[in-house]
């Protein structure tokens, strides 16, 4: 199982939506759009870890931090990112990290709040 | 350059994997493989819309029509073409200054005239969406049963302007629907007469559009019409439109489906295609090149943009009359406070701002003469900073608590001041547009220094997506 992290992004939103239209006109069941959306947390952990190389530096000052269920949030300030080619800068910026060493964390956090 | 921006590339191959790792899962639940397509169709088009990604179809396989090569500098005087401009008097938006057109940005919109406009090389048209074409090569406009037509130049070049420097290195990208139009436009050129292209020049009011449909049509020097359809991001993205032969007029269809919908398809919906200035002809006017099937397929993607577009302009809509009532009831409540302070103690809630006031301000005149300085001062301070909340909670206080004393209230507000900074504080650190999801390999702190190493990040900036496979930061708390 691979993170379902991946979901809120652009990628991840869009075929959330897509796949609600299509149940939404009853062209697919719910069930078949949970599976789609595994297969997406499969392909895009495959995707992030296999074929992007590059690297990028940033900094700038921290607001607040989290750490629950080994999920980090944090929210950073006035910060500037760096890569090779260009200079992205931010005034504020929520950064959402999951544990990198472990590979099947499943979602920690669905299943924490679906325990008793 | 941009150009080699990993992302486009790496969401395609994230969606092609996805959608063939569920089309067994599709044909075993039974569903069609068409409903797997307009999955991929709808998921590709909301990626393409988001602006996340530039040139999202850079890569695509289908190639324009017309290879674009717009030399750079083109600002050739308009002035002199100004009188071959036939913009007949009486229409609408013939706000077209040629003069202007040298420099970049300039718009002209004009709708559909009732004869050709010839429209020489040089001008700078804007459409609808608002982007701007550049037209390297003396064009025609014409309108024919209330249509346009550009006809005439061999190459027909069309660059928006934005980046002129890029031009020649982009590729530009299109829309699936262009696409799909595009290919069986091309068949279609030879057996064509003449058929009007529309033209829409306008003005863009919005600049969230995320999409823009401009319809033009470039015929070949074979008399060919070929009826472009450059899907544009915004003006900010550097995008450079081909010249492929798929017409999206208005007037599509033979079957009569209506102009808004295949206008907005196409435009990736935005509120001013549908009604806005554009004056595309008559809606339902018969088209002869679009295909029952284009139609069709044009007709999905429509439904598709709806879908999207609708909630969108009423989400944004709604957002300025709130932001507005916002603001008035900031402006009324402190029009409320001047007032209670020429009569009566300042009440921020409670009964302040009320006319009930005068039976508890009269008793409390007298009582409260002494808090008179603190609370106007506090009272003043809580107003600027929180103007919002306490306008809000004021409201509801005022109906609720009428009766209640002021006293307490009044005297808390300076002390609770403090707290209400922090109170917005949570809800909206939480929530912006710049969002970093990744995976953390180690995350590390001395005192107030924070050093984070990250993996497998992709990166939200206002709408702008980035991916990074390492990432290194350093932060102070």
């Amino acid at each position: 199982m691979a993170y379902q992290l991946y979901r809120n992004t652009t990628l991840g939103n869009s075929l959330q939506e897509s796949l609600d239209e299509l149940i939404q006109s009853q062209q697919i069941t719910p069930q078949l759009a949970l599976q789609v959306l595994l297969q997406f947390d499969k392909a895009i952990n495959s995707a992030l870890a296999q074929r992007v190389r590059n690297r990028v530096n940033f900094r700038g000052s921290l607001n607040t931090y989290r750490f629950c269920d080994n999920v980090w949030t944090f929210v950073l300030n006035d910060v500037e990112f760096r890569e090779v080619t260009e200079l992205i800068k931010v005034d504020k910026v929520k950064i959402v990290a999951c544990d990198g060493k472990t590979s099947s964390p499943v979602d920690s956090i669905s299943r924490n709040h679906s325990s008793p | 350059m941009a150009c080699v921006n990993p992302v486009p590339k790496l969401y395609r191959s994230v969606i092609e994997d996805v959608i063939e790792g569920v089309r067994d899962l599709f044909a075993e639940e039974g569903i069609e493989e068409q409903v797997l397509k307009v999955l991929k169709q709808l998921w590709e088009t909301k990626v393409l819309q988001s602006k996340a990604t530039e040139d999202f179809f850079r890569n695509s396989t289908h190639s324009p029509m017309f290879t674009l090569q717009l030399p750079n500098s083109l600002h050739q005087t308009l002035q002199s073409s100004t009188a071959s401009l036939v913009i007949p008097a009486g229409r609408p938006l013939a706000s077209f200054t040629t003069a202007e057109l040298g420099a970049s940005n300039s718009s002209a919109g004009f709708t559909l005239p009732g004869y050709p406009i010839h429209v020489p090389a040089g001008v700078t048209l804007q459409t609808a969406s608002g982007h701007l074409y550049k037209v390297s090569v003396p064009i025609m406009v014409t309108q024919t049963s209330g249509r346009a037509s550009i006809l005439h130049p061999v190459q027909q070049v069309f660059q928006q302007l934005g980046q002129p420097s890029m031009i020649q290195t982009c590729v530009p990208r299109l829309n699936p629907c262009s696409l799909q139009a595009t290919a069986e436009k091309s068949q279609r050129l030879e057996t064509v007469p003449q058929q009007p292209p529309i033209l829409h020049s306008g003005l863009v009011h919005r600049k969230h559009f995320e999409n823009a449909t401009s319809d033009i049509l470039v015929p070949s020097g074979n008399e060919r019409e070929i009826m472009s359809e450059a899907l544009l991001s915004q003006l900010e993205s550097s995008q450079y439109i081909s010249v492929p032969g798929v017409m999206f007029p208005p007037q599509v269809s033979q079957t009569g489906s209506p102009v808004e919908p295949v206008l907005s398809v196409s435009a990736g919906v935005t509120q001013n295609l549908n009604g806005g200035p554009l004056s595309t002809g008559r809606p339902g006017a018969q088209h002869q090149h679009m295909t029952d099937t284009q139609l069709h397929v044009l007709k999905n993607r429509m439904f598709g943009c709806d879908s999207l577009k609708q909630p969108r302009n009423t989400e944004e809509t709604s957002s300025l009359p709130v932001s507005e009532k916002e603001s008035s009831s900031q402006m009324d409540l402190s029009n409320q406070v001047t007032d209670d302070d020429i009569n009566e103690i300042i009440q921020i809630d409670g009964t302040g701002d009320t006319s009930s006031n005068d039976e508890i301000g009269s008793t409390r005149d007298v009582d409260e003469n002494e808090f008179l300085g603190i609370v106007e001062a506090g009272d003043l301070k809580v107003l600027e900073e929180e103007a919002d909340s306490i306008s809000n909670e004021d409201s509801t206080a005022n109906s609720s608590d009428n009766e209640d004393p002021q006293i307490d209230v009044v005297e808390e507000d300076p002390l609770n001041s403090g707290d209400d900074v922090s109170e917005q504080d949570v809800p909206d650190l939480f929530d912006t547009d710049n969002v970093i999801v990744c995976q953390y390999d180690k995350i590390h702190r001395s005192k107030n220094k924070w050093k984070f190493y990250l993996k497998d990040g992709v990166m939200c900036f206002g709408g702008r997506d980035y991916v990074f496979a390492k990432a290194i930061g350093d932060a102070e708390w």
